[in-house]
């Protein structure tokens, strides 16, 4: 357990406000990860931090559900940390998007649906020759990512 | 009018019930070109010939409707234009993009973005599999001009998706 603290602390992004992006399915696969920086990557294996990553989301979405008052379903809506806040969404059909930015901006859930609706629900869910439920292959849903991550407001100010 | 995605969805799963595919290729792995099998080229065209043949009982069957206020096609060219205007904006939601003819019956159809291969890729990005998702659009346009009097072959080709063209050979009984 003090293991698993001392990892946890170990991703923490690392640039101060450039967006890293996870997709999760409901079954704890990661479906996309971007990471929009030329810093050193962290030395954790790939699939040891989508799975601290995806642990981390499902802890907090569980602990915030069982300490809120009113029953609200969809109530982790962001944290931040002294430097970044992560943003997080969660649709009806269990798809996980994370998202980290830095500390100033206000919530971006619309940015975050417009993900998954606009681009992996047309993108992925559309094309049969993309199988659901393991990681994105389609070279189209990357770029269109990219473009549209690079178009946001906030990601001129990442030092990337 | 039904959604269009009603029949994109139907559309992709009629290609993959009558498309008899390997069990369990990976997403992004095209099938293997299986020449060495005995047989399996012929069970290829079968398998397109199917997809054909249901695109043609549908194109038929437009080609029956869509044409209500209009008199009688004067010649041939009519006839295509009307498959470039009319019959892809009731099933596409676009016109096609450009109409060619070498006035001996031959005549191409180009549609840059071909809407049941925009979500899959820009370049060559699952190439190989792009011809079964045509199939059946090439049977719909055949099925439309047999239902004007007009018998036909059409293939269609993909260089780069989500572009495509369909060539129409009329064949001169």
């Amino acid at each position: 357990m003090a293991e698993n603290i001392k990892r946890v602390r170990r991703l923490e992004p690392c640039s101060d406000n450039c967006p890293h992006l996870y997709l999760f399915d409901q079954n704890e696969v990661c479906l996309h990860q971007s990471k929009w920086h030329h810093k050193k990557q962290a030395e954790i294996p790939k699939e040891e931090d989508y799975k601290l990553m995806y642990s981390m989301l499902f802890s907090i979405r569980l602990f915030v559900s069982k300490i809120s008052q009113l029953d609200m379903k969809n109530s982790f809506l962001a944290f931040h940390i002294s430097k970044t806040k992560l943003h997080y969404y969660e649709m009806a059909t269990g798809i996980k998007v994370a998202m980290n930015t830095d500390l100033g901006m206000g919530p971006i859930g619309d940015v975050l649906y417009h993900i998954y609706s606009a681009l992996y629900e047309e993108l992925v869910v559309k094309n049969t020759l993309c199988s659901l439920g393991q990681a994105v292959q389609s070279e189209l849903f990357h770029s269109r990512l990219d473009s549209y991550v690079h178009s946001l407001p906030f990601f001129s100010a990442c030092a990337g | 009018m039904a959604d269009a995605v009603l029949f994109e969805f139907l559309h992709t799963e009629m290609v993959a019930e009558l498309w008899a595919h390997d069990p369990d290729p990976g997403p992004g792995v095209s099938a293997e070109p299986r020449g060495e099998e005995p047989g399996a080229a012929t069970g290829q065209n079968m398998n397109l010939s199917v997809l054909e043949s249901v695109g043609f009982r549908v194109g038929q069957a437009l080609g029956e409707r869509l044409p209500r206020e209009m008199l009688a096609f004067r010649e041939e060219l009519d006839v295509l234009k009307f498959l470039c205007k009319d019959l892809w904006l009731a099933i596409f939601q676009k016109q096609m993009d450009s109409l060619r003819t070498n006035h001996q019956g031959t005549y191409v159809l180009q549609d840059n973005s071909f809407p049941l291969l925009l979500p899959m890729a820009a370049g060559l990005q699952y190439l190989e599999e792009a011809p079964k998702f045509l199939a059946f659009t090439c049977g719909l346009l055949r099925g439309a001009l047999c239902t004007l009097g007009i018998e036909s072959v059409v293939t269609a080709s993909v260089a780069a998706l989500p572009g495509c063209k369909f060539q129409v050979v009329i064949q001169n009984s």
